[in-house]
């Protein structure tokens, strides 16, 4: 139950994309996103395709994979796609039912909106599976280190801190869940069956300890931390040095021509 | 005589059907009779922990089953609730389930889920509090007030608070000091006496095996390797050393004298056994130099 | 300063307080630690052991006396990180210390602190992992490894820092046996190979069997300081303080006191095995 949470999963398939400097990658991604969102017409909206499938071809993650991540958001696609076969009055109408009527306009938009959702959720699988949550918190706050001219230092870095910190922890906090579930479980808790209310108040014995626990983990998290020379206004140093090669630059050349297609072809139709 | 607990061909297979599916227990067969004390010993991830709580039906057996007074746990799922009062189960590190303001409250929590209320379940924690030498002035402190080794003993209080007739626990004496682990097990010694409980125990300290249980079950890689008295697990050094297991300190001084020469003829593994194995060879003053 | 001492604890006093009531956990205290030696602090719980840990590197500071680290006051707030660096510090649960969900990353927090260059980083990372033997687990996620593998990258996390010396605060409580033992040879091996001071504290006897000192700590004060098989061999004292006396100790008394003539003065099983041979023949049999 718990253990299908898989946000933010990692394969690691060693592939091209892969190698990629993870700033980069962010950056490819926000402008393939905006480029997907101005497609005008179904011309450039397959050009994305294109590009989305050869990205996801390069991951060597198995298609597989992406398919399963439709089918948690497939009603959205569904429901998007039904919204615009029947609230589209365009084209030739193909028959009338009631108060909705089919219309070919109706059927281009509803396959135009759910390829469209297909492919933003792809692009950003695209990252999420070829980065490791450290690489991507990593390159965020490097992203973000403009802003330190700002006066806001320590913010960006403590913004990244506490995403590492997340992260490492969010798997030890959900076996916690578990194991504190099944020990109140063993003293007669019943989570399953009652009403509303009573299935609220089930949760107190799970909550309060989960609470008590994780405070003092942050204590001597942070206890630890202050005994590891941390300190929130030091100059940090990182070890890993990132850094844009050959195959960056090749990489935002085959997006870029990807974006001025697509461009050429919102102009053209 | 009919087992209190049955375990036939238990298996439980993790992650079944992904190419990540392993057998934390593997066909495991045991019986367990009123009154008995079982130790179960093995590694960390041996499938220990997986397996006793197969006994009070918190995860269910992927095949095989638990028979407790020759009934299938399972056959009324139901009624799972009333195996869990019967069976009670304490956990590793059981103070980080405390949540109740008032340690009173907290050890009220099983019996009440049990559906007992009022003055019967008033009475039942007094008993149990007296039972373990739990003061009164305790029961309306918070539990978060208490230091480690007292929160261990309410937590371990509230599981005795439902009268279970089999009691489980998984390292119980883990992380605590040599106060708080005489504390620990001088309280099941007591439940185990007061209601004739059955009793099996998760530990790794092996002198403490050695002086509390009846019989030891050897666990490695979710098989069972052994079941059988404590001599007979300990008299067998070598299967325990060929899985990494230890034997207690006294039991290695005596392997070793028997390396040298020394003629051991029995298994010893408490001090008391030494000692007086010791002292009848020197009184029957053999030669064997 | 005496010489060849790392640690000073001069006459230090601390106390614990919240709303209710101060309580003096540590009175009048005083120690010195020799470069490079190993000592186990023994003690049941509430002793003022752990507190003594977090006074020996500024992580509390006394309420009267001082603490001096090669010389350095814990109190001067110039040197406030340089004390934490020469004295690294390793807690009880492993969870709880590691703070990066890559264990080379964990490792490279402390040296990323103290301002290196990466190259630098890079090369006491790699070192730290290969002197607790986890170099091969350089890339992987800390909860998929096992309490006593998380417990070495702990301490991987303190050595990358170069310590002088580290105080290890019951690192083995929440282990198994076969965890424990891999913790005690690790720690081991860094105070006979690379020379680094080491403060266990720990209620385990036998951790303490191959320790240069064992200071036994009861009320916050110092109740035994001696060798380890004189603090051994001394079982009236530690019943005293609610420490377990060791299985061979144990049986070793209680022979001696069913008439034979042994020893008490014996910690390992082979000297032990020795002593009870030892007094078989001297019976002549």
């Amino acid at each position: 139950m718990l253990k299908d949470i898989t946000f933010g999963q990692y394969f690691d398939t060693k592939s091209i994309v892969h190698s990629l400097d993870p700033r980069i990658k962010i950056l490819l991604l926000i402008l393939q996103i905006v480029f997907i969102f101005i497609t005008k017409n179904i011309y450039a909206l397959l050009l994305a395709f294109l590009f989305v499938l050869l990205s996801v071809i390069f991951t060597k993650v198995p298609i597989k994979i992406y398919l399963k991540n439709f089918k948690a958001i497939l009603p959205i696609i569904i429901f998007t796609a039904l919204i615009n076969l029947f609230y589209t009055n365009e084209g030739k109408e193909l028959f009338g039912f009631w108060k909705l009527t089919l219309t070919t306009g109706g059927i281009y938009k509803a396959f135009y909106f759910a390829l469209r959702i297909v492919l933003l959720i792809a692009i950003s699988s695209v990252l999420t599976y070829t980065t490791t949550p450290n690489d991507l918190t990593d390159a965020i706050e490097r992203l973000l280190s403009p802003l330190k001219i700002l006066g806001l230092k320590n913010a960006v870095h403590t913004l990244a801190m506490m995403m590492t910190i997340a992260l490492r922890f969010i798997p030890t906090l959900v076996e916690e869940t578990q194991k504190i579930m099944n020990a109140q479980k063993a003293r007669g808790a019943d989570f399953e069956n009652g009403r509303l209310k009573e299935k609220i108040n089930a949760l107190i014995p799970i909550l309060i300890p989960l609470l008590i626990s994780s405070v003092r983990r942050a204590y001597e998290l942070a206890e630890a931390m202050e005994c590891r020379c941390y300190s929130v206004n030091g100059d940090r140093q990182r070890m890993k040095i990132l850094k844009c090669s050959a195959k960056d630059l090749f990489a935002f050349l085959f997006c870029l021509i990807f974006c001025l297609g697509i461009a050429i072809l919102n102009y053209l139709f | 005589m009919q087992p209190i607990l049955e375990v036939k061909n238990l298996t439980h297979t993790y992650d079944e059907s992904t190419p990540f599916s392993f057998d934390a227990v593997n066909d495991v067969s045991f019986s367990v009779f009123q009154g008995e004390i079982i130790g179960i010993i093995g590694h960390t991830g041996s499938g220990k922990s997986t397996l006793v709580q197969h006994l009070n039906g918190l995860i269910k057996p992927s095949s095989g089953k638990i028979l407790y007074n020759g009934t299938d746990i399972w056959e009324k799922p139901k009624e799972i609730k009333k195996i869990r009062s019967e069976i009670g189960l304490v956990f590793q590190y059981p103070e980080y389930q405390l949540f109740e303001e008032t340690v009173y409250k907290d050890i009220a929590f099983g019996p009440k889920n049990m559906g007992l209320d009022g003055e019967e379940l008033d009475k039942r924690i007094r008993d149990i509090c007296s039972l373990l030498e739990i003061n009164n002035e305790y029961l309306d402190k918070s539990p978060f007030d208490l230091s480690g080794g007292e929160k261990r003993r309410i937590a371990i209080a509230g599981v005795m608070a439902m009268n279970p007739k089999v009691i489980i626990f998984d390292e119980p004496i883990a992380g605590l000091d040599p106060i708080g682990r005489k504390s620990v097990i001088k309280m099941i010694e007591d439940y185990r006496k007061r209601y004739n409980a059955t009793v099996i125990i998760i530990s790794h300290n092996m002198e403490d095996m050695a002086q509390l249980a009846d019989k030891l079950l050897v666990m490695n890689k979710g098989k069972l390797i052994k079941f059988d008295t404590v001599a007979n697990v300990f008299g067998d050094d070598q299967t325990l050393k060929s899985i990494g297991l230890n034997v207690p300190i006294v039991t290695k001084v005596f392997s070793n004298l028997k390396e040298k020469g020394f003629p051991v003829s029995k298994k010893i593994f408490t001090i008391e056994d030494a000692v007086s194995y010791l002292l009848e060879l020197k009184e029957r003053g053999e030669h064997f130099a | 300063m005496i010489k060849d001492s790392i640690i000073e604890v001069k006459n230090v006093t601390f106390e614990y307080s919240n709303s209710e009531k101060t309580k003096t956990v540590i009175e009048n205290f005083s120690l010195n630690i020799v470069r490079g030696s190993f000592t186990v602090i023994l003690g049941h719980n509430g002793s003022g052991k752990s507190t003594l840990a977090k006074l020996l590197n500024g992580l509390y500071k006394p309420d009267s006396g001082d603490v001096l680290v090669d010389g350095i006051n814990t109190k001067d707030e110039k040197y406030e990180l340089e004390v934490k660096r020469r004295v690294g510090m390793v807690f009880q649960n492993p969870d709880n210390q590691l703070l990066a969900s890559v264990v080379e990353e964990d490792v490279a927090f402390g040296p990323e602190n103290l301002g290196l260059s990466p190259q630098e980083i890079r090369n006491r990372v790699d070192s730290s992992l290969k002197a607790v033997d986890m170099y091969d687990f350089r890339k992987n996620a800390p909860h998929h490894l096992s309490g006593g593998q998380k417990q070495r990258i702990a301490i991987a996390g303190i050595i990358a820092m170069e310590p002088e010396c580290i105080v290890l605060d019951e690192p083995t409580a929440m282990l198994d046996p076969k965890g424990r033992k891999e913790i005690i040879k690790t720690i081991e091996k860094l105070n006979k190979e690379k020379n680094i001071t080491v403060i266990l504290i720990t209620h385990f006897m036998e951790e303490a069997q191959n320790a240069d000192r064992v200071i036994v700590m009861n009320d916050g004060a110092v109740y035994a300081d001696d060798t380890p098989i004189n603090v051994f061999s001394d079982a009236q004292m530690l019943k005293n303080v609610g420490l377990d006396v060791p299985q061979t100790t144990e049986l070793l008394l209680s022979l001696k006191n069913s008439g034979f003539n042994v020893d008490t003065k014996n910690i390992s099983i082979e000297e032990t095995a020795d002593t009870i041979l030892k007094a078989f023949h001297s019976e002549g049999i």
